[in-house]
């Protein structure tokens, strides 16, 4: 049931993709990909059919980066991913004004990718210092940089 | 720090942490208070980061099997658990059924050793020490049950891709069994000292209050969830493992404060103890590894999340694999993190006396924030 409804809440918002997931393999039950402006529009649909932010990360392609967010709900199982595929040095709007879940995950996302999040009400380093120069998660950062 | 923080004159800041014996590990928050009342509250994390992310990225599969032990100490067997069932979906492998009762057998134990571990030193923040000489002695059981299979007491690193490495005997089922029995007799106990003291109900009745919005707009998940009224517990409702096989409930509170989330994690154990008693009852026969596990682990291409119910909530751990023998990207989705994000939410205008009180039913583990 609420599959469907997500579905059809997802498919008025004219995303780039919005297909069933292969649970099995995957763990998802729907997949979607969005562009990063949509993305405050899916928010507020997933809170509306009462889902809940999971988790709200990103993946360093090298050319691009892929934010990623996983949602779920407490009444029925179904799992959706969100995939955002954002230039390099470009800013993504913020969520966390309809998920106040999402203002860590954002900052994380900042402190170790270096994405700039628009309209975040307090994005700063979290997780490290906040003097650090460097965005450990990024696939140019190597092993022993940091330190020595 | 009053200009750090644009703060009026009439409040002043107070330090807590990160040294401090009640923030349970290094957690500081920077509090705003108006007198005796906190009107603002910021959690400043990340004294425990080890950058587990980025060590996944630099080491094969198996050579980061060690570090699920050690982002949630307390409960690292349901780290262990979702890190190889979700390479066991990459690579399209199944553990056989004794080796999934095994995991389930010694994932409820470790959960167990976590809530009593939470229950003593709960109470301790309270300024009960009796009780936490109790649990100790409970606890101590169970690691002694767990040393003797997997060979630690804390960071355990015990499953593997396909299964379990050594097998369960009949000493050890004879002492899961000896310890339900043990600990079902120590439940009196425990209410007497506790769920029935008056004191302790005054500092946790209608204190540090969770509302259901707050749990969806937070993500907050675990027994926190359920000391709010909502029966959400990933082993019934994304069923992974043997669970399905067993028949346990899902306790609930009713008002989402600080003594319905004691109760909810207090009826849990006994629900696990249910579980480990089914458990050993059906133990079936056979293999504990899957046959055709590969050599060199490299999963194909691909993407996966899988979720666990851990003793604080919901872990999920998220690989990307671009098919090579060290995995792309993890993300370690940790049930604290979330949780922790609402802490400021339910402390505001509330006592800094109750502080502790909320901090510590929360039940936060700060390197599991860290990570």
């Amino acid at each position: 049931m609420l599959k469907d409804n997500l579905k059809k809440a997802l498919a008025s918002l004219n995303l780039e993709k919005v297909a069933e997931g292969d649970y099995d393999k995957t763990g998802y039950h729907l997949e979607a990909a969005a562009q990063p402006a949509q993305m405050p529009a899916v928010a507020q649909a997933m809170l509306e059919a009462d889902c809940f932010l999971e988790s709200c990360t990103a993946v360093d392609l090298v050319e691009s980066f892929d934010l990623v967010y996983h949602f779920a709900s407490f009444g029925e199982l179904c799992r959706t991913a969100v995939h955002v595929v954002l230039g390099k040095k470009k800013g993504m709007p913020t969520i966390s004004h309809i998920y106040p879940g999402a203002d860590w995950y954002e900052r994380e996302v900042f402190d170790l990718f270096g994405i700039h999040f628009f309209n975040h009400p307090n994005l700063k380093r979290l997780l490290l210092p906040e003097d650090a120069d460097f965005h450990p998660l990024l696939k140019d950062f190597g092993a022993s940089q940091g330190n020595d | 720090m009053i200009e750090l923080l644009g703060l009026e004159e009439k409040t002043y800041t107070l330090n807590l942490g990160p040294q401090h014996p009640s923030t349970h590990g290094v957690l500081r928050v920077l509090l705003e208070m108006d007198g005796e009342f906190i009107t603002k509250a910021e959690p400043v994390i990340g004294y425990g980061h080890r950058g587990h992310e980025h060590m996944a990225e630099n080491r094969n599969y198996q050579q980061f099997l060690p570090n699920m032990g050690r982002v949630d100490y307390l409960h690292a067997l349901a780290y262990n658990q979702a890190y190889c069932m979700a390479v066991e979906k990459l690579l399209g492998i199944t553990a056989p059924e004794r080796a999934e009762f095994i995991r389930v057998i010694t994932a409820e134990l470790n959960r167990l050793t976590s809530h009593l571990l939470w229950f003593g030193a709960y109470l301790m923040d309270l300024g009960a020490f009796t009780p936490f000489l109790y649990c100790f002695d409970d606890r101590e059981n169970i690691l002694d049950l767990l040393d003797r299979i997997t060979g630690s007491r804390l960071t355990y690193c015990y499953y593997r891709f396909g299964g379990v490495p050594t097998d369960i005997d009949d000493e050890f089922v004879a002492g899961c069994r000896a310890f339900v029995k043990r600990l079902r007799s120590r439940w009196k106990d425990y209410d007497d000292l506790v769920t029935k003291n008056v004191i302790f109900i005054h500092r946790t009745r209608d204190v540090g209050l969770i509302s259901r919005e707050q749990c969806i707009k937070y993500g907050v998940t675990g027994p926190n969830l359920r000391g709010s009224g909502i029966r959400y517990d990933i082993r019934k409702s994304e069923p992974y493992s043997a669970y399905p096989r067993f028949d346990f409930e899902i306790p609930i509170g009713t008002r989402g404060d600080i003594y319905d989330r004691y109760m909810v994690r207090l009826a849990e154990m006994e629900q696990s103890l249910r579980i480990i008693e089914q458990a050993c009852d059906q133990l079936p026969d056979g293999p504990i590894m899957a046959e055709k596990v590969p050599k060199r682990i490299k999963p194909p291409a691909g993407e996966v999340y899988q979720a666990v119910e851990t003793a604080r909530g919901e872990f999920g751990i998220y690989i990307v694999s671009q098919g090579d023998v060290k995995p792309y990207r993890i993300k370690l989705r940790t049930p604290s993190f979330a949780n922790m994000s609402l802490f400021p939410d339910i402390v505001v205008d509330t006592l800094v006396a109750d502080l502790v009180a909320i901090l510590g039913s929360i039940d936060v583990v700060i390197p599991e924030i860290d990570r």
